[in-house]
Formats: structure tokens, C-alpha cells, sequence
């Protein structure tokens, strides 16, 4: 489909340049006919594994989320296993602003059922991991 | 632990909506603004327990969403005009 249509642009341009200078025209026109099929390397796999996220990684973006949250009470306690509620101090609807917030950063969606079992730093980790199209 | 709310998911859902819609507020103020206010006003509920209440202020919440996006329409709209009136 894609050497046809090269070919074939091809001829339409050396018919149009060629008036004006035969010789570089052909030249031009012909290098990309010869030239082998695509390299393997150029090929992109678009459903390939993106590269899993690390714990650590996801882990340290939830923090650093967080530090950035005005509403957090005791900045002290932000840590990987803090809880939303009892260490930090957020109500449910500060942990919706959470859950929109990681949301965004890993472009994913968090359906509200699941979005209402997040309750800690641990939690939202491990539901991040858990989704093959966060990154 | 509270006793689970029936109408949670709906309040909760609610709220996330008047957030996104939140982001593009035509306020001096912008967003942080309207997040405070959208906050307070579901906070000061919080402790409310009957179900007719519960309900009606979903459907306020209902009511502010239909304005905020029919804010937007109109802004939109006059946006467009302006644009046209001027060429």
C-alpha cells in the first residue's frame, strides 16, 4: 500500500521538477524506491508494556501529591503507610480532591467504588499498581 | 466509623463534578476560591442525618451544577459574539 503510493509521488515529482533540473530530481526521486524495506528498529509497538511503574515510584508521586495538598495537617506524618483520615487529617471529600488529584498524575480514571475504598497512601498505591495504563 | 450513608456515593459524586467544573470559574480568585466554597458548603452539612434534607441538598447540588454549566454556555456564547462583532 505505502511503496505504490511512494512510487507513484515519486513520478509525480520527477515529472514536475524535472524540467527545471533533470539530473538532482532523479536522483532525489529515485533514493527512496531503492532503499530497503523499513529497519526493524523504526517499527513502534503501540500495545507493548509501557514499563511498569515501581512501588517506590508511584509511592514517592503520591507523597509528593500530598506535600503539595494545603489541607494536610501534620506534614510530619506523611508517610507510606499514612491514613488519610486518622494521621493526616482529611475528610472524605479532601480524600475526593486526593483521588482527582492521582487521577490526573497518572492519567487514569477512578471509578467511585473504587475511589471510596482509598483510604490511605498504602491503599491508593497499590490501586495505582494495580492499573496497567497508569504511568 | 459513621453508619454508612446511602447517599454518599451521590454526595461524593457531586462534589467531584462541582470541582472539575470549579477549574474554570470566572473568578479573581480562580479555582482555590471556589474549591473553599464548594467545601464549606457540603461541610456545613455534614452532620446532617435526615434523609428529606440529605436529599434536597442534592438536589441544590444538582441546581448549582446546572447553573455553573449554563454560566458557561453564556460565557461561551459571548465570547463567540464578541469574536464575530469584531471582524
Amino acid at each position: 500500500m505505502f511503496r505504490p503510493t511512494l512510487l507513484r509521488a515519486g513520478r509525480l515529482l520527477a515529472t514536475k521538477v524535472a524540467p527545471v533540473a533533470p539530473l538532482r530530481a532523479a536522483v532525489r526521486v529515485s533514493a527512496p524506491v531503492v532503499s530497503k524495506p523499513f529497519a526493524v528498529s523504526a517499527i513502534r509497538f503501540y500495545s507493548a508494556d509501557a514499563g511498569a511503574l515501581s512501588k517506590m515510584e508511584v509511592e514517592s508521586r503520591v507523597l509528593d501529591l500530598l506535600k503539595g495538598f494545603d489541607k494536610v495537617a501534620d506534614s510530619s506524618k506523611l508517610n507510606g503507610t499514612a491514613h488519610f483520615a486518622n494521621d493526616l487529617g482529611l475528610d472524605s471529600l479532601d480524600t475526593v480532591e486526593i483521588v482527582m488529584a492521582i487521577e490526573e498524575e497518572f492519567n487514569i480514571e477512578i471509578p467511585d467504588k473504587d475511589a471510596d475504598s482509598i483510604h490511605s497512601v498504602d491503599q491508593a498505591v497499590n490501586y495505582v499498581l494495580a492499573q496497567p495504563d497508569a504511568h | 466509623m459513621p453508619p454508612v450513608n446511602p447517599h454518599r456515593h451521590q454526595i461524593l459524586s457531586a462534589y467531584k463534578y462541582l470541582l472539575y467544573l470549579g477549574r474554570d470559574y470566572p473568578h479573581s480568585k480562580g479555582y482555590p476560591w471556589f474549591r473553599e466554597k464548594c467545601y464549606n458548603a457540603f461541610a456545613r452539612n455534614r452532620a446532617e442525618t435526615d434523609v428529606g434534607k440529605i436529599e434536597e441538598g442534592l438536589k441544590r447540588a444538582e441546581y448549582v451544577i446546572k447553573e455553573i454549566e449554563a454560566l458557561y454556555y453564556l460565557k461561551k456564547y459571548r465570547t463567540i459574539k464578541k469574536a464575530y462583532e469584531s471582524v
